[in-house]
């Protein structure tokens, strides 16, 4: 106790300093290690326990069964097909946004993003109320379209994913150097050579970015195949099955790694061409205006409106469904289907809340701090840190919550007090998500000049002391916004606790699934219509709240 | 280093008293495959009877609850089984987990619905229906079905659903009762060519029935009860028992040994045997073993048989349940997709 005492007074700066960071990277570290790295070590341990031993039998056996073939073809058809839609799609609709001048942007912006709040197998829900075998549409028309299996997963993941292509592609599309399309002018180039030669090349990042985050969306997603693949199944499927059916851990864990290889290559890409993406706009960049051009204008219009019509259409479905009272032969009005006569009722709502609240306060924690952390670092061990923060970004949700399994309903496991608790549902929601919270900060905290942190230091004023004096408060709103994504994810995810739900912490998102699982469709779209109003008016009580505090413009979506 | 984990784990479990919900005295934890709404009708009666005791449910399909109670094996979290296919239940696996008891009212229930060593009981049954929709037959000009036989007709191709067996009890129970009606070799046969009209298999065992009701598919195959409800739901189904025999299964009930209340649960599985659950199983499903369950005027008025034993084919239980593995397994290579 004096020596440290002694010490503490020989060289006080350094020493505190340096065990607030030491403290601090234990409270980010330790964690990470314990709910990421570990179910990941467990996932990778349970696929190689065989019956005789440790070995690859697994894989073996799984690569030479015939369906191993199918599953994993069926896997890369519908996440190429989407992703290949998807950007298309929603490459078109950026621009329309960022490069035209037709009216309406606002509104057009915030319906395409409306597809983040809601549950993903929503979109499955809405396409077959809409397009089902009996649905809106085959009713009316009698077409006789089959909506089950592959066009139908391809069709509901193109609207899932588009809001997150969308985000980066108008990002892409924000900025461009209108000295470039002046000079093309000048030089007499069509619209048609400034696309291909100007604007395309200088979007090719965010291109590349939006085609991997999409595939790893697709790839990974769970929702909507189960609800409109029939008998198509693909990875994310067969795990539940191998797992929830079968009882196959060995298996499930195999084709988690399956799955967990093309999700990080995605990831990895993606880092990868981001840190060649150097910047093309300069300070003597000038900002393009954007000319009014009738027919670009109409044609611009035309598009955002009918996608923004179909992303309507399909959640609009979803709420009719829910108030109709025996889709689709009686279409009274009937508020039955809120009565929700399952044995645990509404209460999973509740339940929902409580963890997202607790995701989002846990989450602002660990991704906040570890941003700090990782600027304080700098070097090797700072890199060390950005990885494994951003690791969750390659580990799909289901092999996530199966490793959580695997790990902590072992009674071996000090740890295994936590399992069945609603602690590890936000837990493993925070850590499922840590990538995107983690550089919402680290985004906004590199916007704060070190010349601070220098100014800080000079002064005398510590690391802690800087962090809660300079820094924190320079990015409240981020952190807010870092909050608020926590809690709208939580809401809505169902792929990593759908392995962790327990008869008394079943989740909203959960029963949704279950309910239409069951086949009472339109039950599970009343629930889905709750999740979508409690998301809604979270969003509008942060807005309510920052404008109050006197910050606006602070990003709620990511 | 024990007492070093013990302590973290006091720790944690002292952190986490506000957050947990362990099992405590009045309060217990069941494990179900019955239909959700059922489990809902069930326990409002029972919380009526008993208001002291707190049953939590977890709901899977038969095959996932299978996989659940498996994968949980070392470290139960459940304290009664209630509602399950006696076929999985046999499983010495699952046996060896049951603690006997026998429930107040067992002596009234047939030797055929309870273990001789008292280690399950069973209360309801299910067996084969199919759900047939008629705006669908009549838009689509089909004939309506009345065996499996006519199943195989090429004007159905697209048109029916059914279970999974891999997942759904009763998927299983059907297949199971196909392959020892026709003999295995012509049973499989017999599965191989309705496979070419089935649209889908789907996990669930009402669930076909279901996407019959909303039109989505003019058959379900599913079972008799869940046909029922559809009908009185007002859905425009007709009930329809394949006339070679129904092929059925029970579900039953078992106290596990790891059951961290006891007392409570044995007064649960004791009400499960009373008059007053019995009525209600007359209400929601096709079968019970407990004197008493009377089908009520709505059920049969929606089309189930007021006998209900002349339409069941005669199961060999002991046959199905030691051979359910390896049918399950030919069924997913030979049928599955």
């Amino acid at each position: 106790m004096s020596s440290t005492a002694a010490a503490t007074r020989l060289v006080p700066k350094f020493d505190t300093d340096r065990i607030a960071v030491l403290a601090l990277v234990v409270v980010v570290v330790v964690p990470l290690l314990v709910f990421v790295v570990a179910p990941l070590v467990g996932i990778f341990k349970m696929s190689f326990v065989t019956a005789d031993g440790i070995g690859f039998g697994n894989y073996v056996r799984y690569v030479n069964s015939p369906k191993f073939a199918k599953v994993v073809g069926n896997s890369l058809a519908v996440a190429t097909t989407t992703t290949a839609i998807t950007v298309l799609l929603a490459y078109a609709f950026a621009y329309a946004m960022r490069r035209t001048a037709m009216p309406g942007k606002r509104v057009f912006g915030s319906m395409a993003l409306l597809p983040l709040f809601a549950p993903s197998l929503v979109q499955a829900l809405g396409i077959v109320f809409l397009f089902g075998r009996n649905g809106v549409i085959n009713r009316t028309f009698n077409l006789g379209i089959d909506i089950y299996g592959f066009w139908g997963i391809v069709i509901s993941d193109v609207f899932y994913s588009f809001p997150h292509a969308y985000l980066i592609l108008s990002a892409a599309l924000a900025v461009a150097d209108a000295r470039l399309y002046e000079s093309a002018q000048v030089l007499g180039a069509t619209g048609a050579r400034i696309f291909r030669d100007i604007t395309l090349p200088s979007t090719k990042y965010g291109i590349l970015s939006a085609t991997f985050v999409v595939f790893t969306i697709v790839i990974t997603d769970f929702g909507n195949p189960m609800v409109i693949g029939g008998d198509y199944s693909v990875l994310a499927t067969e795990i539940y099955n191998q797992v929830s059916g079968q009882g196959n851990f060995q298996m499930g864990a195999v084709i988690g790694v399956m799955l967990l290889v093309p999700a990080a290559l995605a990831v990895i890409a993606e880092k990868w061409i981001m840190r060649r993406h150097h910047a093309t706009i300069t300070e003597r960049s000038q900002p393009l205006m954007v000319v009014r051009e009738r027919w670009r204008d109409r044609t611009g219009l035309a598009f955002t409106a009918v996608i923004c019509g179909l992303i309507a259409a399909i959640v609009l479905v979803v709420v009719v469904a829910s108030f109709v009272t025996l889709w689709p032969y009686n279409m009274h009005v009937s508020l039955r289907h809120y009565r929700f006569e399952v044995q645990n009722g509404l209460k999973p709502l509740w339940t929902s809340i409580w963890v997202s609240l607790m995701a989002a306060g846990i989450g602002v924690v660990v991704s906040v701090g570890a941003a700090c952390v990782t600027r304080r670092l700098r070097n090797l061990a700072g890199q060390c840190l950005y990885f494994l923060s951003i690791l969750p970004a390659a580990v799909p949700g289901m092999v996530l919550g199966l490793g959580y399994i695997l790990v902590f309903n072992d009674p071996s496991n000090p740890l295994e007090a936590l399992y069945g608790t609603l602690l590890i549902l936000a837990l493993c929601n925070v850590y499922h998500y840590h990538a995107q919270g983690y550089l919402i900060a680290m985004t906004s905290i590199n916007q704060i000049s070190r010349v601070f942190d220098e100014a800080s230091t000079s002064l005398g004023g510590g690391f802690i002391k800087t962090l809660w004096e300079v820094t924190l408060p320079i990015i409240a709103s981020s952190i807010i916004s870092v909050g608020v994504f926590f809690f709208v994810r939580s809401m809505v995810t169902l792929s990593a606790v759908i392995f962790l739900v327990t008869p008394v912490t079943q989740v909203a998102a959960v029963s949704v699934l279950l309910l239409d699982d069951a086949g009472n469709a339109n039950q599970a779209a009343a629930f889905s219509v709750c999740i979508m109003v409690v998301v809604a008016l979270a969003l509008l009580l942060f807005r309510l709240v920052l404008r109050m505090s006197g910050r606006r413009n602070v990003l709620l979506i990511h | 280093m024990r007492t070093w984990t013990g302590m973290i784990r006091r720790l944690i479990a002292l952190l986490l008293s506000s957050f947990c919900l362990a099992a405590q005295a009045g309060e217990i934890t069941a494990y179900t495959s019955l239909e959700e709404d059922d489990v809902k009708v069930y326990l409002d009666a029972f919380n009526k009877a008993k208001p002291g005791i707190k049953v939590n449910v977890l709901r899977l399909s038969t095959g996932d609850l299978a996989a659940r109670m498996l994968a949980e094996k070392g470290n139960p979290r459940h304290d009664v089984i209630w509602g399950w296919a006696v076929t999985q239940m046999v499983d010495p696996r699952f046996l060896e987990m049951a603690e006997p008891y026998k429930p107040v009212g067992i002596d009234k229930v047939n030797a055929a619905f309870k273990d001789p060593e008292g280690r399950w009981f069973a209360t309801t049954g299910y067996f084969a229906g199919f759900c047939v929709n008629t705006e669908v037959l009549k838009k689509n000009n089909l004939p309506m079905p009345t065996s499996w036989q006519d199943l195989l007709n090429p004007v159905y191709k697209g048109q029916i659903v059914m279970p999974n067996a891999a997942s759904s009890g009763t998927g299983y129970a059907q297949v199971v009762s196909i392959l020892q009606m026709k003999g295995e070799e012509k049973g499989w046969q017999y599965l191989k060519d309705l496979d070419k009209n089935i649209a889908q298999y789907i996990k669930s065992g009402s669930r076909p029935c279901k996407a019959a009701a909303t039109g989505e598919y003019a058959i379900g195959i599913s079972f008799a009860f869940s046909g029922v409800k559809q009908i009185m739901e007002g859905y425009p189904i007709k009930l329809v028992i394949p006339s070679e025999g129904a092929g059925y299964e029970t579900e039953v009930n078992a106290l596990m040994k790891t059951a961290k209340n006891k007392e409570d649960a044995k007064q649960f599985l004791d009400w499960l045997l009373t008059l007053e659950a019995a009525k209600l199983y007359g209400e929601r499903s096709e079968m019970s073993s407990v004197p008493g369950a009377k089908a009520s005027e709505a059920v049969l008025k929606a089309g189930l048989p007021p006998d209900v034993s002349v339409v069941l084919y005669k199961m060999d239980f002991a046959s199905s349940a030691k051979n359910k593995d390896r049918i399950i397994a030919e069924w997913k290579q030979k049928i599955e997709r």
